[in-house]
């Protein structure tokens, strides 16, 4: 009989007959390295996530300052906040939603390369777009001049309430475009195609077939780019305080620095509370909306690409103008202002200068500012990626009940205003000993960007079935084994690429790191933003050029060594 | 209800890769016409043609008297009154079955009392009476499909185009269908299309069945006239799985190139030169007997596999180096086993040049 034959037959094999004679009893509970790990993940998560959000809760709940937040300068924030959030993602899911149709289903030429140039705001921090944008349009920028020589007064500026939407628009549409895009990646093309053999022109089957499709992806993006918008920091402070726009963000800021409120942490706390539950509020709004999700069948033909026909040439003209102003010419400003010794300077080759560039470049500000950004980026993109590989891991790749709540509670923070999260570590801060020290932020930094590494590692393993493992546990692994030697091994690549994002992501971060701002421990985007407001606009620029440069090539690099 | 007509159509991709090749076609008003050959053969190319998602590089395409296509210009899939079926049923998730069936006739602009009866209609025809207002994710695979079958039908369409529409369903509920779909395709009388790669299903279901291979049109032939006269080696080989072997013949009969089958004259239908030519030989026209002592080696193979067929099984032999399909009737030898092999009669094709 041979080896394969006993195997089938059920038949004692030598050499095993000791688990042979013993009838095998199903254990319920295995206390083993999976258990372990999961125990430490859940330890990380409490530590990172439950217990700051969970102390700015019960702060605000137990301070009682909720009369505070009724003062006008606080009510007034809170609907700049509130306002310019809702618009600026409806306009962010408008352009990227349209864009991503544009590039995806139709024959727009160079479609590809726009589509790099479409998502390259992702790329560069808001404050710096900000920046770039008061080249563009600001009181001194050539536009406004000219104007201004020709009828006496500027044509207008970007600063105010309109232009923080406009730019929250320009620096989240890439966003929505992302979603939408594969949101219609995922509709099968049979579908468009069944409405055509009925009757409906290319236009119609898209519009009546494929669009509604994408509502759910539409909905999401829009409550994602809303709450991320309600608290950012650089756009409000650079482009709105000029025109006494306040909003959330800024006005805590004002408090933290300038202590002009009684107890200022508590009411800050207050305000976060208040902004966590909008935050909370919006997603069980965004899980409810989605939950009706259309089963979708995979399609093995193509899409067909819509044709522009004669209307061709100009909707590429319109496309590629449109794409190139919001993207190409804000880093073109900042060139222009990086090389011009002050504002106003007429653009002349003789009036050019590296000035700029090499003061930024040496200020002590700028050494100190490079050397803490870049130490707590690396730990922060460290400590992410092994947490993050741990649990997006775990979640995809184990059978458990709690894997769900795990990869929720993870992912939370991306859902949570960045001030939320900066106020939460600021009230914990005395408590855990860390007040006015860097490592503060480094707490934040892990709080905030472990969402992405997580949901890097859970994406592309979640596809692969669990039979992998089931594969290595036949050939005799453990439960743990099995899970280092294959659901591990699989993960890193895609966790090395997440550190690689959560690094560049916090080397150029602004909001957590003026909020928890210490001593010694100011960062790269503190740096340019002290310039900034300290009037040296043109080094400001040449900086914030530098970085933007770098960050381009880092990303550039990561993404051609993971191929 | 139209016909189709396809005169020496040719779709070469961007890539260079050649689609179709100078298709000749011909299909009459209310013919079930099946397409059928490997993957990559370009039936699906073939169909997609006639419902407009590509456009020929060369020929004319027409529907009824109208040319749809020339080469030059090609009237759109919406223009051309079709109805399709995908494998992937294609029913659409947002809307119920009612909104989903009735849609063609909402581009048509027909009015909306029309349309709700005409809705009822069709939903009764497909054994779906009733469902009008059901949310598509709650019915099941073949139900779908059969939405998706009303959809296609409801507006009347002069041609029903099936890509594979049976493929995605389990074997019971297929064999169900493929009843149904005759049923009631010849009880209205409509013009199909139906592209399978299922060789049982286009030759249970089609008036004719057209062979395609490499973009081109092997064979166009009844299903009785397909299996008992195929037009070529690949052809045989393709639909009834035969033996194609290479040799030469002369007045005596078949003698195959380096292998001992030898066939007398009178076992050859087909071609009759002599000369180096190619038989095929069908599996029903295999014989295979236990090995016999006194039986030489010449004409002894291996069974390398026996599988049980309700109306005989098929048996693959290796014989002398060559493998050779058998359909037989009485004998099911054990895998391994030594069998003695011969052949009754083959069909001979002239050698390709």
């Amino acid at each position: 009989m041979s080896t394969i034959q006993r195997a089938l037959t059920g038949a004692a094999v030598p050499g095993r007959t000791r688990e042979g004679a013993r009838p095998i009893r199903p254990r319920r509970v295995r206390f083993d390295g999976v258990s372990l790990t999961r125990a430490l993940l859940w330890a990380a998560c409490l530590a990172l996530v439950l217990v700051p959000l969970g102390t700015i809760l019960t702060l605000a709940a137990g301070g009682n300052h909720l009369a505070t937040l009724l003062q006008g300068d606080v009510v007034e924030a809170a609907i700049n906040s509130l306002v310019s959030a809702t618009l600026s993602a409806a306009g962010a899911v408008i352009v990227g939603g349209g864009l991503a149709v544009l590039l995806d289903r139709t024959d727009l030429p160079g479609r590809r390369v726009l589509r790099l140039f479409a998502l390259s705001p992702l790329l560069v921090p808001p404050f710096v777009g900000a920046i770039a944008w008061i080249g563009i349009a600001g009181p001194t920028s050539p536009v406004n001049l000219w104007w201004r020589d020709m009828f006496g007064a500027p044509l207008g500026t970007i600063y105010g309430g309109h232009g923080v939407v406009f730019l929250l628009v320009v620096h989240s549409y890439p966003i929505a475009m992302l979603v939408v895009s594969a949101a219609l990646r995922r509709v099968p093309a049979d579908l468009e195609h069944a409405a055509r053999i009925g009757g409906a022109s290319a236009v119609r089957a898209l519009g009546t077939v494929t669009v509604p499709l994408l509502r759910p992806a539409l909905i999401s993006s829009f409550t994602l780019i809303a709450v991320s918008n309600l608290a950012d920091f650089g756009i409000p402070s650079i482009i709105g305080l000029p025109e006494r726009y306040v909003t959330l963000s800024t006005l805590v800021y004002r408090y933290i620095q300038s202590g002009t409120v009684d107890r200022p942490l508590e009411v800050v706390a207050t305000i976060g509370a208040v902004l966590l539950v909008i935050a909370l509020v919006a997603l069980v709004l965004d899980l409810l909306a989605s939950r009706r999700r259309w089963e979708l069948d995979s399609s093995a033909s193509t899409p067909q690409r819509l044709p522009l026909g004669r209307s061709r040439p100009l909707v590429a003209v319109l496309a590629w103008g449109f794409v190139l102003t919001l993207t190409l010419l804000p880093l073109l400003a900042l060139l222009s202002q990086s090389l011009l010794p002050a504002p106003g300077v007429p653009l002349a080759v003789e009036n050019l200068t590296l000035d700029n560039v090499v003061r930024a470049v040496t200020a002590k500000g700028t050494a100190t500012g490079a050397t803490t950004s870049v130490m707590l980026a690396v730990l922060a993109g460290l400590v992410c990626g092994v947490v993050g590989l741990g649990i997006g891991t775990l979640v995809t790749r184990t059978r458990a009940r709690d894997n769900g709540l795990l990869r929720a509670v993870a992912i939370l923070p991306q859902a949570v205003p960045g001030l939320v999260i900066a106020v939460a570590w600021l009230v914990l801060a005395p408590r855990i000993g860390l007040f006015n020290t860097p490592w503060l932020i480094l707490c934040a930094y892990i709080t905030s960007f472990v969402a992405l590494v997580v949901q890097a590692v859970a994406a592309p393993l979640s596809a692969t079935p669990l039979t992998v493992e089931e594969a290595a546990r036949a050939s005799g692994a453990s439960r743990f084994r099995a899970l280092l030697d294959v659901s591990l091994r699989m993960a890193v690549p895609a966790a090395l690429s997440g550190t690689v994002l959560v690094a560049l992501t916090a080397v150029r971060e602004l909001t957590l790191s003026v909020l928890l701002l210490s001593p010694g421990a100011q960062t790269l985007g503190v740096t340019i933003f002290n310039l900034q407001q300290a009037g040296a606009y043109n080094a400001a620029s040449a900086l914030s050029l530098l970085i933007t440069l770098i960050g381009l090539a880092g990303l550039g690099l990561a993404a051609r060594s993971s191929r | 209800m139209a016909s189709v007509s396809l005169e020496s159509v040719s779709l070469r991709y961007p890539s260079g890769a050649m689609g179709l090749a100078d298709i000749d076609l011909e299909v009459g008003d209310g013919e079930f016409v099946a397409l059928l050959g490997p993957s990559g053969s370009g039936k699906t190319t073939l169909l997609r043609t006639v419902a407009g998602f590509l456009a020929p590089t060369a020929g004319v395409v027409r529907i009824g008297p109208e040319v749809v296509a020339d080469g030059k210009t090609v009237a759109p899939p919406e223009s051309r009154g079709l109805g399709m079926v995908f494998q992937q049923h294609a029913v659409w998730p947002h809307w119920n079955v009612g909104r989903n069936v009735e849609y063609p006739l909402r581009r048509a602009g027909v009015p909306r009392a029309e349309r709700s009866a005409r809705v009822a209609e069709v939903l009764d025809l497909v054994g779906l009476d009733g469902y009008a207002r059901r949310d598509p994710a709650t019915l099941s695979g073949g139900q779908r499909q059969r939405v998706a079958l009303a959809r296609a039908i409801v507006g009347e369409p002069r041609v029903l185009l099936l890509d594979e529409a049976l493929s995605a369903l389990d074997e019971p509920l297929r064999d169900r269908l493929r009843i149904e779909l005759q049923a009631l395709t010849r009880r209205m009388g409509l013009t199909v299309l139906h592209v399978t790669h299922d060789r049982d299903e286009a030759l249970a279901l089609a008036d004719r069945v057209v062979v395609l291979d490499g973009g081109r049109i092997q064979q166009v032939a009844t299903p009785a006239e397909l299996v008992e006269r195929p037009a070529t080696a690949l052809v045989a080989r393709f639909v009834s799985d035969a033996t194609r072997v290479v040799g030469s013949r002369d007045a005596s009969g078949f003698a195959a190139d380096g292998h001992p089958l030898r066939l007398p004259a009178s076992g050859l239908r087909g071609a009759r030169e002599h000369g180096a030519c190619e038989i095929a030989i069908l599996p029903g026209d295999v014989e295979i007997a236990p090995t016999r002592a006194e039986s030489g080696s010449a004409a002894t193979a291996t069974v390398v596999s026996s599988l049980f067929g309700r109306d005989g099984n098929d048996v693959l032999l290796d014989w002398a180096g060559m493998t050779v399909r058998c359909h037989s009737r009485t004998q099911r030898p054990a895998v391994g086993a030594r069998v003695d092999v011969a052949v009754r009669r083959a069909v001979a094709y002239a050698a390709e040049r």
